[in-house]
């Protein structure tokens, strides 16, 4: 007997994630992180319902939180205060970072034909967020092995923003799903989006900094932006190593 | 109101709202142009100083708004000679909403560019000409974006009314021209927008409507050519 024929066209490896089904026990918000990771199409589609405005409170909650314990790693290689300053600027840095790309993301679901309510644009971002910290978490006992291995601010900057930009990677297909799932006609901007929302991250991290490094002052006293002062950490006009 | 703007930034607005254009979208149109635009001009000006982000906030609705009226028969003249079959009230609505639409996206962006504003090395730094140059590309990336999309969706909606691409396409090229060739004259005479940290902050220069964009262009031009 001859085996079936396989289909024409072999699905996408992560078509059966963003099935838009209705979350069982949606009220329960670990259930809610169990399938951010699992079947995120139904948190995109609870989104959508009345009920959105709990749910999206809890993703920001989580997702703030889950950067904070990630910051907690970060500190470590310093030690001493960083070991908080790390995670409340963190934390602080990705809330602000939502803040500020809000207002621009509405606007481009709306240039991208998207027909949706603020609870859900809203929703949609911290859920992004929040799957991005929990992957963040993941990463944190590498993150930690490789802290302990170095003094180099710039290896570990890099290999932190790294971690960050994979789980971002997978937090912004939560909002093109979102996208799809309301029946977008264009997703270059969303798209387009995405890029500023990493750009506006990035350049927060020098904002805040220092993160990883202890320094005598909470803030920076000087104004720079991301690549100069990667630049010149790199090139060691900054104090380059922890100690 | 907010539902109509939805609408227009989505790019569905029906050809039915311009042939019978209604009173309380000519307003919910020019509050957008109002409420983003200031809020955007306020972040280029605060570079200078935030006297300089009042009166920016002040000036690029006031640019906008001189611009449509400015061009309005114009414009009016060549959607008819043009074909587009479009009355002068239609296209007052026409370029109202273009405007509206870039000036919620600037709105949109005032808290990216507020933030880029705040990462600048300040004026008396020795690195002010670094965060003059990327502030001023961050503008103009932003101002091109928004400009870009309103005139996509006006594209749209002119197809909607006339039924041809050519004639759609002709109706717009020729209200950009004109759009831009006043636009650009009306910012030299409402300057300074940014403002110059070697000039005195003011609303509007001294003798505002004396020179011209173009023959500033060609000066500078001519120094560094000729």
């Amino acid at each position: 007997m001859n085996p079936p024929p396989l289909p024409s066209k072999q699905p996408s490896l992560f078509a059966n994630n963003f099935v838009f089904e209705p979350m069982p026990n949606p009220g329960n918000p670990i259930r809610a992180l169990e399938n951010l990771l699992k079947y995120p199409g139904r948190i995109v589609h609870e989104l959508h319902q009345t009920r959105a405005a709990i749910l999206a409170t809890w993703l920001l909650i989580f997702g703030i939180a889950g950067v904070a314990i990630y910051g907690i790693v970060v500190g470590a290689q310093s030690g001493g205060a960083q070991m908080w300053i790390a995670p409340a600027k963190l934390g602080f840095g990705t809330l602000l970072s939502v803040l500020i790309c809000l207002p621009s993301l509405y606007i481009f679901t709306c240039l991208g034909g998207i027909d949706a309510q603020l609870r859900s644009v809203c929703g949609a971002l911290f859920a992004a967020v929040c799957l991005s910290s929990i992957l963040l978490i993941g990463f944190a006992p590498v993150a930690w092995i490789f802290s302990q291995s170095t003094d180099s601010i710039v290896f570990m900057g890099a290999l932190h923003l790294l971690f960050w930009i994979i789980g971002i990677r997978f937090g912004l297909r939560l909002i093109d799903a979102m996208g799809r799932f309301l029946g977008a006609t264009s997703r270059g901007h969303l798209r387009i989006w995405s890029v500023i929302f990493v750009l506006v991250c990035f350049q927060m991290t020098t904002t805040l900094r220092p993160i990883i490094a202890p320094s005598k002052t909470f803030l920076p006293t000087e104004k720079k932006f991301f690549l100069a002062n990667w630049f010149e950490t790199m090139n060691g006009t900054n104090e380059k190593k922890v100690k | 109101m907010i539902k109509h703007l939805k609408t227009l930034l989505r790019g569905e607005v029906d050809a039915r709202c311009l042939e019978k254009p209604n009173v309380r979208w000519f307003i919910a149109y020019c509050i957008a142009i109002v409420l983003g635009s200031s809020v955007y001009g306020a972040t280029i000006g605060l570079w200078r100083a935030p006297l300089q982000s009042v009166f920016t906030a002040i000036k690029f609705p006031l640019l906008i708004f001189l611009t449509c009226i400015g061009n309005g028969a114009v414009n009016g003249m060549l959607a008819q000679v043009l074909g587009s079959g479009l009355s002068f009230r239609q296209t007052a609505f026409a370029i109202l909403m273009s405007f509206a639409v870039a000036s919620l996206i600037l709105g949109g962006f005032s808290p990216i560019t507020l933030f880029i504003l705040y990462n600048a090395p300040p004026l008396a730094s020795e690195q002010a000409i670094i965060g003059h140059s990327v502030m001023l590309l961050a503008h103009v990336c932003v101002i091109a974006f928004a400009g870009v999309m309103a005139n996509r969706r006006l594209s749209g909606l002119l197809r909607k009314m006339s039924g041809h691409d050519t004639t759609a396409r002709a109706v717009l090229f020729s209200w950009l021209a004109g759009n831009l060739f006043l636009g650009a004259q009306l910012a030299w005479n409402l300057r300074p927008f940014i403002g110059s940290p070697q000039l005195a902050v003011q609303f509007l220069r001294e003798d505002p409507l004396r020179g011209n964009f173009y023959e500033a262009v060609w000066r500078a031009f001519r120094h560094l050519f000729v």
